[in-house]
């Protein structure tokens, strides 16, 4: 096995170093929790409680093949003094009075010399600081549990005993085990352990890792299953292991070598989640070191920095900043509050004294957002906390006891229903804490007073200067160009017509920046002929599974583009001049907003002219940068708190630097010198126009953008009359405003919600800049296919900058990025090619496929794999001997398109013609009509073999699931890869409002997320879901290609998927905002060979299929798609052009003139494709496939899967670029004794639930058609309940056949995640305790009733008894639950009734059908993004109107007799299935409490009511209608 | 903007108002109104705005036809003037005698189901509003060069690559053998296509714009090629085609059987003014004749059309294949129709009958084989089917010939194709003399005037690059044509 080591080691030591592969992407994930007891007194039953939980949220972990090497557990406790002492004793020393300390070491293994080395360091570190050791001890392990993985990986296990002979003598500490000796112990203790890793990392050591070193608390983890720990640390079990507290932490990771030292919980805390922000949260640590300075630290200051070491995962480096601010004597409630708030700038219902609290907290320190559940401590405190989102579960039980028990699950810590006295959930932006040293729990509201209260925040804020938009003052301003120098401006800043008509226009408008469809075609930047500016070489980050991204326009009040500006001070102290600083509501400013700024900077700016001479030498430009950098220098050392770059001084003379290149420069200068916090960097640019732009300079540092020039085409545009009836100040206003929402939209992708986090971030790859140039002006961003330089860069701006040459009046270029123009961009859906391949189907004409082929191929250069060439395998062989088109079309899909995108004719086609090859077709994200799951009279088949899950789960029923031999995930989507959709009403038909539980008219948005992945482990529980409810059907992943998709795919396929798509950036859309089009994803060539190197270098490629799709046009691309690893291939765009697509490109529009993508039925009869075309056009394609085949000497495609050794790179793309180097793309990994290709048959199983039981059960009975009663007890390990037996069900009857409550099932226990997933008619499960999230995901018509039991004290409606995401997706059925659901109750309910006591934020979210009633008070942001069904809630009105979204809904009391009929009747019914005392008392006093409801309806759906909202309305209109 | 377009789901195509048939019988007026605003408006607004515009993939020039259909549907008609002309020097020209139904209308994506943009009275409309209200301006340059081009052949290639030229600030001199500027927009088309005061008034602005005009001037005659070399820092010939096709029938030497071209020119010469003593005689005049017009192009529809307006008493057009396969557009043959002309498809004359002039042509029926290679079928004369149409004027339409420009113009030196149209190295656009260029018909056959036009503003960006190195250098780096 340790071969497995070297092999894997030798792998990524090639993939690090010449491909695609880099350890920094990885992620990870996991379950979480804390146990405390709460008056601080050590027991043994914390420890074990600990151990228990751990045992429970194995699910949570991912496991290796060989079934016992897990990604990592731990658990953090108390030091048991006396179980130390007592091994002092045994070897002959005589322990102290006062508290030891233990470190806890991982040691190099094999190398005994380092380890040498290693203790020789620790050693002298504590010696120097004048502490005793009392030696080491080995800890007692057993290494037979763990997997031989983790066995070959194993470090030396050891502890260092150190005495605090100090604190005798200390004159504070007063003695005995005094806290404040403790505290300087502590403290001395830290700065041992950092110089203790510096000293090692000099030495070049790398196996060594202090897990913890503390008198306090000590840290066991390591890389075995959960269970394991205490079989593996035989330690754990001895009594004297008494703690007050224990955080316990299960990791899932995307990587499968196990690497012992990233094991949680770290020093400080344990964290469940991914933070976001990590690349801007590390880079402004970086800058904050050079201020940073504690007191407390003494002379020791530089030796905690840097503070996070390099290497360190989201979580190390978070808990690393944790760590240091403790240090510096915050408490550990202060610093989630610094680190981790709460949304707060839009919380009107937030008190003073809070609002003050955070508001500081934002002047000191940027947020490290993003999905976090942390359970830290800081020796007094123990916490647990959540994201400002909610992203994470965390539930926590009280006992009468005197524990609190915290983690990721309910249940994972079995308490007696008796004993416990509150059971709830950490909110967004939350906190639930144990002071130890008090004795006392804290609830939110509580330590949020205690920490407002400590210092005079409120006094300081007002230091703040905040700069206000001065209405009107942009009309009032003269324009800066008009005319002809505005022409000639624009003409040198490179804009087009189509960028002012496509790009500018909308944002003016409509406030928003524009919609386009179908896919990108055209080149690279890095490959075009033409002039692109430097945006273009930047692609926009995601997210995709390992966090969510968040919906900006319904979830705004998370989101904040406040913008601080100045001097940012050290973030170690607390004082009021961390306030002296001017604050903006937005970083990008109207030229009015830039002059009010720049007034009040007055001499604390100095201006920075970013021009360059035009005849300069080769070296202008980089010269130009060196004096811009020195520049600035000068400037902050002489003082200034502001820097201004202006790119306006220019010229025929003198052209523009591109001021990404001179913002990123002058940024990442100033950090290196360790100056950037002492300044703001403030942009006055030419170029910047459209949001894309403004992202890249703001990811690159920029602190403020001022788009001048835009703004003065405005102006232009306002004066000839173009923007309708707006007034100057409002086209300018709307500018802005789309401007910001794009912002917000692109930082949301990445699932970022504040700017300051987002600032200088870099978050996005570069492809085809020159590595030279990232390293030195973008450092740490991703760019991994080198390409343009400084002078080419200086050669292109200089060519745009000389074209207007005599003259004056043409008009702009007309452009032809976004559509093919004559002269414009190279499009690789050329006209003549379209014309060519149509013909070539329509007559079944093979040659003149071939012609198209050859022409595709003979178009300039497009997609990377255009610079490559095959390499034959051997002696070319007769076409005949290789596999038939056949067996090669078989790995063809027609990609995910949904019906709604396509008409139902062209979507039939499709399926038709894949179905008779025997090749795949996708139903994309908008449900199938049932009546496609038969045969057809004349023999077609029109089902979607594959069926897609998206984020709205449009139509995702138990049948529909049951109905295809693969379930296709969507993640993510080429073309707008992190976005949700929106399909506007007018586009809802009758038709597809049947297919996906809508009601016609009434609009449907799709989220950005999956509510039900927001981490990677949630993604398996998914996929279980989905492996429960199909027990045969495949289940693929679909992904788009960017920088770190390797490690997300190695996640995914650890999460049991079958297949993973890779989705190149050039994917089709029917709608995307064009800079998604343009900007976001990165080339499929890249991911997929990413995604094969790492599952090869992680030894799963073999037991999953690849599929790569986007833009594939031609048996060449399949070629070398294989080569580069895929073994399945999606053609979609093609298959359009097939049946007669001409890439009119308005598919958004309803206006396709062929039939193709519109639902207008005027339209669809001129659709003119057929099956046999599309067959026409696989065939040709596997039969080119076959000549490429044979003419490399290969039999079969499978032959040739991932061997990119066959392709060679012929090409280096244009002579004045620096090496555009392909190697990396080409780099293979060893599969040591396993194939390049996926060799499993059948699917990757998943383990059995409950239902194995209940099936076996109720299989004979439920066959004779015999009711059922059963009960089981359940704990949360039990998930997916009633899956399977539904997936029985409906292929026995269908899912809507069986009477309601023909099998009951009680269940006793807490419930694991996704109870009752996609339950049918006829199932009725009945909980008596609580459950996880997801209850009823996908609810098909079962009923789920969750209740206290008999015996539970808890007062029900006040306590949380149903986790996150209850009914997402759900289409029809029933839910009552007697107790509060936690955040996103209801999201995308379309059907089911529901009823529940309260619940937490985004309730009713997206929803579109069924009714929802809340008996208690709901969280935040209710009801956004409600389109349709209906809410009854019963809550005050000041907090209905705080936290009611009133986007999309409107809320009255209930003014209709058939309402309250209604909304009664479910209450009733609630008290009879739950015996709920709330309903019982609401009946009590109906008279009184029926007018203490709200009703919520959706404004759209007010004219398509059965029943009106109102008698009155109603009545006032029945009078009308008579008197007429 | 865009929404106020794409309308042609719910919005008809219409034409700007066509004079009724008996109204321009009689007389040479042009048949189509201008556009009034409101219907250039709503018929840009039915543009579809496609990702992929197949009217400027068919165009020539490639014209930003969606991008001023967008600007004219919102009412931005001097920015849609300025990318209108940004690619096509003559838009007004083009607007009026393209055939649009084969090229951009013909290629439009919404043809096919709804009809398509009317693109060509759109552009007119554009173009003439702009005169209208003082746009065009004359090509001024901003800043004047020593060096100077002349071009020989005022047609609309010359013309075309004048303008460019002078825009460029190079002094320009055009020579034209005619008396006047414009060549075949002067004398082969007929008014109802193109009022000459539209050529006219173009060709004022040119001269405004600084650009010399010689007329009467036959190169090899008033001054020597080598002369003109030697004035100028480059030549461009631009000389266009007009040497008919002649066929070889019984009977082809009788009188009253005349090119198209002769006929045309006499005819437009005529309502220019001027004496024409061929036509007053009678012999180009076809008042009160049977005409007989052979060939089926869009010459011979000018021809059938010239004749209506002159009186005839029966016009004949023979084709030799069928209504479909005309080469001609077939808008022409539709208004021909309308007119009253009648047409014999699938005939092809046998023999020309009479004594000294023609008085009737005896012609044969024909099928159409089987496709070729380029899908065209070849037209086969059905044995026995032979009948007479009688006659007093033949009309010969059927195409052009370029006349052998080496003797002309005497200089060997200047190499020919075989079609003995000039030969030129395509990318230059050099002939094989050093700093001569050609372009247009005179390069490549006779064709449309678009054609001309691009090929005249491409070689004058040839010629440009020519110059420019040569007035750095002191030395051209284009390579002539072998």
């Amino acid at each position: 096995m340790s071969s497995f080591i070297k092999e894997w080691q030798a792998n990524a030591e090639l993939l690090l170093r010449h491909g695609l592969y880099d350890p920094a992407d990885e992620h990870d994930a996991c379950g979480v929790g804390l146990i405390a007891a709460i008056d601080g007194k050590p027991r043994r039953e914390v420890v074990v409680a600990g151990i228990e939980a751990l045992k429970a949220v194995w699910h949570r972990g991912a496991v290796d093949a060989d079934g016992k090497t897990g990604d990592g557990a731990g658990i953090h406790v108390e030091i048991p003094q006396g179980f130390f002492k007592e091994h002092i004793a045994r070897t002959g020393h005589v322990a102290g009075g006062g508290r030891l300390a233990v470190g806890m070491v991982f040691l190099p293994k094999t190398d005994l010399g380092a380890q040498e080395t290693c203790r020789g360091i620790v050693e002298t570190e504590i010696l120097n600081f004048g502490y005793e050791i009392y030696g080491w001890r080995q800890v007692p392990i057993d290494a037979s549990v763990i997997g031989e993985k983790a066995n070959a990986t194993r470090p030396e296990i050891e502890q260092i005993m150190i005495a605090n002979d100090d604190h005798d003598h200390d004159s504070e500490g007063g003695g005995g085990n005094g806290d404040a000796g403790d505290a300087k112990f502590e403290l001395d203790l830290y700065i041992i352990r950092r110089r203790i890793e510096r000293r090692v990392l000099e030495a070049h050591i790398n196996d060594f890792y202090i897990c913890s070193l503390s008198c306090r608390s000590i840290i066991y983890k390591g890389m075995f299953l959960a269970e394991q720990i205490d079989d593996f640390y035989p330690d754990l079990k001895d009594d004297r292991f008494e703690s007050s507290f224990a955080i316990y932490h299960q990791r899932y990771s995307t990587n499968t070598f196990p690497t012992w030292r990233l094991a949680q919980p770290f020093r400080m805390l344990a964290h469940n989640g991914e933070i976001n922000t990590i690349r801007g949260n590390i880079n402004w640590m970086k800058c904050h070191e050079p201020r940073m300075a504690s007191a407390l630290f003494r002379e020791h200051g530089e030796d905690i920095k840097p503070v996070i070491q390099s290497g360190s995962s989201d979580s190390a480096a978070l808990d690393a900043a944790f760590e240091v601010l403790v240090r510096a004597g915050r408490s550990a409630t202060l610093v989630k509050t610094l680190l981790i708030p709460e949304a707060w700038s839009k919380e009107v219902a937030m008190p003073e004294a809070h609002r003050a609290l955070y508001s500081y907290s934002n002047t000191v320190m940027e947020p490290w957002d993003g999905p976090a559940a942390i359970a830290a401590t800081d020796g007094r405190w123990v916490l647990a906390g959540m994201d400002r989102n909610g992203l994470r579960p965390l539930r926590y039980a009280v006992s009468s006891r005197g524990l609190l028990v915290v983690g990721s699950e309910t249940g994972m810590v079995p308490l007696p229903e008796t004993e416990i006295i509150e059971k709830g959930r950490v909110g967004p932006g939350r906190m639930i804490a144990v002071d130890l040293v008090e004795g006392r729990l804290y609830h939110d509201r509580e330590i949020k007073d205690m920490l407002a209260a400590d210092k005079p925040y409120r006094e300081w804020v007002r230091n703040i200067t905040e700069l206000r938009h001065q209405p009107g003052a942009d009309a009032a301003l003269e324009a800066r160009y008009e005319g002809a120098a505005l022409r000639w401006r624009q003409h040198a800043a490179g804009y087009s017509m189509e960028m002012l008509e496509m790009v500018l226009a909308p944002m003016i408008e409509d406030a928003k920046e524009g919609t386009g469809s179908m896919g990108d075609d055209t080149p690279l930047a890095v490959l075009s002929k033409g002039y692109r500016g430097l945006h273009h070489f930047f692609r926009q980050q995601f997210s995709q599974v390992t966090n969510p991204p968040i919906d900006s326009l319904r979830e705004s009040r998370v989101m904040s583009l406040n913008t601080r500006l100045g001097n940012l001070t050290n973030v170690l102290d607390e004082d009021a001049s961390q306030t002296d600083i001017l604050l903006l509501s937005s970083p990008v400013l109207t030229n009015a907003d830039f002059i009010d700024m720049r007034e009040r900077m007055g001499d604390s700016a100095a201006v920075i002219d970013c021009g360059f001479a035009a005849d300069g030498d080769e070296n202008a430009l980089r010269d130009a940068i060196a004096r811009i950098r020195r520049e600035a220098e000068d400037a902050v050392r002489g003082g200034s708190v502001h820097l201004i770059l202006d790119d306006s001084h220019i010229g025929e003379d003198r052209a523009a630097i591109p001021m990404i290149l001179a913002a990123g420069a002058v940024h990442a200068h100033l950090v290196r010198n360790g100056l950037r916090t002492y300044t703001s960097l403030n942009i006055r640019s030419a170029e910047c126009l459209d949001v894309h732009y403004i992202a890249v300079l703001i990811g690159v540092g920029a602190t403020t953008v001022n788009p001048y020039l835009a703004q003065d085409s405005i102006i232009d545009r306002h004066r000839r009359g173009l923007v309708g009836k707006l007034s100057l100040e409002e086209a300018i206003a709307r500018y802005k405003q789309a401007a910001d929402q794009g912002l917000l939209k692109i930082m949301s992708k990445i699932g970022i919600s504040v700017v300051s986090s987002y600032r200088g971030g870099y978050n996005f790859e570069a492809i085809g800049l020159s590595r030279t140039l990232v390293a030195d002006i973008f450092p740490g961003m991703p760019s991994r296919i080198s390409g343009i330089g400084l002078a080419g860069i200086q050669r292109k701006v200089l060519e745009k900058h000389g074209t207007e040459r005599g003259v004056d009046a043409e008009p702009l270029p007309i452009g032809g990025l976004y559509r093919y123009r004559a002269g414009g961009e190279t499009h690789a859906f050329a006209p003549a090619l379209i014309h060519m391949l149509q013909s070539a189907v329509g007559s079944d004409s093979y040659q003149l496929y071939r012609k198209y082929s050859q022409a595709v191929a003979d178009l300039p250069p497009v997609n990377l794999r255009d610079l490559l060439d095959f390499r034959p395998l051997g002696e070319a062989i007769p076409v005949e001997d290789v596999e038939s088109i056949t067996g090669i079309r078989r790995r063809f899909l027609s990609g995910s398109m949904s019906l709604g995108a396509l008409s139902v004719e062209a979507h039939e086609t499709l399926a038709i013609a894949m179905n008779r090859m025997g090749a795949m077709s996708c139903s994309g994200e908008g449900g199938e009509d049932a009546e496609r799951n038969q045969p057809r009279a004349n023999g077609d088949n029109a089902n979607s073999s594959v069926k897609q899950i998206a984020s709205a789960r449009f139509g995702v029923s138990a049948a529909y699931l049951n109905n295809c031999s693969e379930i296709e995930i969507k993640i993510a989507q080429g073309a707008k890869p992190g976005e949700g959709g929106q399909l506007p009403g007018s586009k809802v038909t009758a038709e597809i409002a049947a297919l996906r539980n809508a009601t016609a008219g009434v609009t449907l948005i799709s989220p950005p997320p999956h509510h039900d992945i927001y981490s990677i482990e949630d993604l398996a529980q998914l996929i279980y879901d989905l492996k429960q409810i199909n027990p045969v059907a495949r289940v693929s992943v679909k992904l788009v290609a960017q920088a770190g998709i390797g490690t997300v795919a190695a996640g995914v396929v650890k999460a049991k998927a079958d297949v993973v798509m890779i989705s190149g950036h050039s994917g089709g859309t029917g709608a995307s905002p064009l800079s998604s089009i343009k900007y976001a994803g990165a080339p499929w060539e890249m991911g997929l060979s990413e995604v094969n190197q790492v599952l090869t270098l992680n030894r799963l490629r073999h037991t999953v299929k690849l599929r790569a799709d986007g833009g594939i046009r031609t048996g060449r691309d399949i070629v070398i798609a294989a080569m580069l690893g895929a073994e399945e291939f999606g053609i979609a765009t093609t298959s359009l052009v097939a049946m007669g697509c001409i890439l009119v490109r308005q598919c958004h529009s309803n206006t396709c003139p062929v039939g193709i993508c519109t639902q207008d039925p005027k339209l669809r009869e001129k659709f003119a494709g057929t099956p046999e075309k599309v067959i026409n056009l696989f065939s040709f394609i596997a039969e080119e496939v076959r000549e490429i085949l044979a003419s490399l000497g290969a039999r079969s495609l499978l032959e040739i899967v991932g061997r990119s050794d066959l392709l060679a790179q012929v090409s280096r793309g244009s002579p004045y670029l620096d090496d555009l180097d392909l190697n990396p793309l080409l780099v293979q990994a060893d599969p040591g004794e396993y194939t390049r290709y996926c060799s499993l048959e059948g699917r990757n199983e998943v383990p059995d639930t409950l239902d194995e039981q209940i099936i076996e059960d109720v299989a004979t009975s439920l066959l004779a058609g015999e009711k059922k009663q059963l009960a089981y007890s359940i704990r949360n390990t039990h998930r997916a309940i009633g899956a399977r037996l539904s997936s029985m069900i409906t292929r026995r009857f269908g899912m809507d056949v069986l009477k309601p409550g023909h099998i009951t099932a009680r269940l006793r226990g807490s419930a694991g995640q996704s109870l009752g997933a996609f339950l049918v008619q006829g199932v009725k499960l009945e909980v008596f305790g609580d459950a996880n999230d997801y209850v009823g995901k996908g609810l098909s018509g079962g009923e789920i009733v969750v209740r206290p039991t008999v015996s539970s004290p808890l007062a029900a409606h006040k306590n949380t008894i149903i986790g996150n995401t209850v009914l997402y997706g759900a289409i029809a059925g029933r839910l009552f639950a007697a107790g509060q659901a936690g955040e996103r109750f209801c999201v995308r309910n379309s059907g089911a009734v529901a009823v529940i006591e309260g619940c937490g934020s985004n309730g009713c979210e997206y929803m579109t059908g069924g009714i929802a009633v809340i008996l208690g008070a709901v969280g935040n942001n209710f009801a956004a993004g409600m389109t349709g069904g209906m809410a009854f809630v019963h809550m005050s009105e000041t907090k209905m109107r705080q936290r009611i979204n009133q986007d999309t809904v409107v809320f009255q009391r209930i003014e209709s007799a058939h309402w309250r009929a209604l909304l009664r009747s479910l209450i009733v019914e609630h008290g009879e299935q739950t015996d709920s005392r709330r309903a019982q008392r609401l009946l009590e006093n109906w008279d009184v409490e029926q007018d203490r409801f709200w009703q919520i309806c959706p404004k759209e759906m007010i004219d398509h009511l059965e029943h009106p909202l109102s008698d009155v309305a109603l009545a006032a209109t029945q009078l009308a209608g008579t008197g007429d | 903007m865009s929404s106020r377009l794409l309308q042609f789901t719910s919005r008809d195509r219409q034409t700007p108002e066509k004079r009724g048939v008996d109204e321009r019988r009689g007389d040479f007026a042009e048949i189509f109104q201008d556009f009034l605003p409101q219907g250039a408006t709503e018929q840009a607004a039915r543009c579809s705005q496609c990702g992929i515009p197949y009217c400027q993939v068919h165009c020539p020039l490639g014209n930003n036809i969606p991008d001023w259909l967008m600007l004219t549907a919102s009412g931005r008609l001097e920015e849609a003037y300025g990318l209108a002309s940004a690619t096509n020097t003559f838009p007004e020209i083009c607007g009026r005698i393209c055939p649009q139904d084969r090229l951009c209308e013909g290629n439009c994506v919404i043809e096919k189901d709804f009809d398509a943009v009317t693109i060509g009275a759109v552009e007119s409309y554009i173009v003439e509003t702009a005169f209208a209200e003082g746009w065009v301006k004359p090509p001024v340059p901003r800043l004047e060069r020593e060096q100077s081009v002349g071009i020989i052949g005022g047609g609309p290639a010359g013309l075309a690559a004048a303008d460019r030229l002078r825009r460029l600030g190079y002094r320009v001199a055009v020579y034209d053998r005619h008396d006047r500027i414009g060549g075949l927009l002067i004398y082969g088309i007929p008014n109802f296509k193109l009022d000459k005061h539209v050529v006219a008034r173009r060709v004022d602005l040119l001269e405004e714009g600084g650009i010399a005009f010689h007329t009467d001037f036959e190169v090899g005659r008033q001054e020597s090629l080598e002369a003109l070399r030697a004035r100028h820092d480059a030549l461009l010939i631009a000389t266009g085609v007009y040497d008919a096709r002649h066929v070889t029938l019984p009977g082809s030497g009788l009188a009253n059987i005349v090119p198209a071209l002769e006929y045309l020119i006499a005819s437009n010469r005529k309502g220019l003014g001027d004496p024409v003593e061929a036509f007053d005689q009678g012999g180009l005049d076809a008042k009160a004749k049977h005409v007989v017009v052979i060939g089926g192009g869009d010459t011979g529809m000018d021809c059938v059309r010239t004749a209506v307006r002159q009186g005839a008493e029966r016009i004949t057009c023979l084709y030799r294949r069928d209504r479909d396969n005309m080469p001609g557009s077939q808008r022409e043959v539709g208004h021909a129709l309308e007119e009253g002309v009648h047409f014999e498809w699938l005939a092809a004359p046998e023999a020309f009958l009479g004594t000294d002039a023609v008085g009737g042509v005896r012609a044969l029926r024909m099928r159409l084989g089987a496709p070729d290679a380029e899908g065209r079928q070849a037209p086969k004369p059905i044995p026995d089917s032979a009948f007479t149409l009688p006659c007093d004027l033949a009309i010969l339409a059927l195409g052009f010939d370029a006349q052998d420009m080496s003797a002309a113009f005497e200089e060997p030196a200047l190499k020919l194709t075989r079609h003995t149209t000039v030969k030129i190295t395509e990318r230059s656009m050099m002939t094989s003399l050093d700093g001569v260029f050609a372009a247009g018909d005179i390069v490549r056959g006779a064709s449309l005037v678009v054609w001309a036009i691009k090929d005249g503003r491409d070689a004058a960006d040839s010629i440009d690059a020519y110059l420019l190195v040569k007035s750095a250098n002191g030395r051209a780096d284009v390579v002539a044509a072998e």
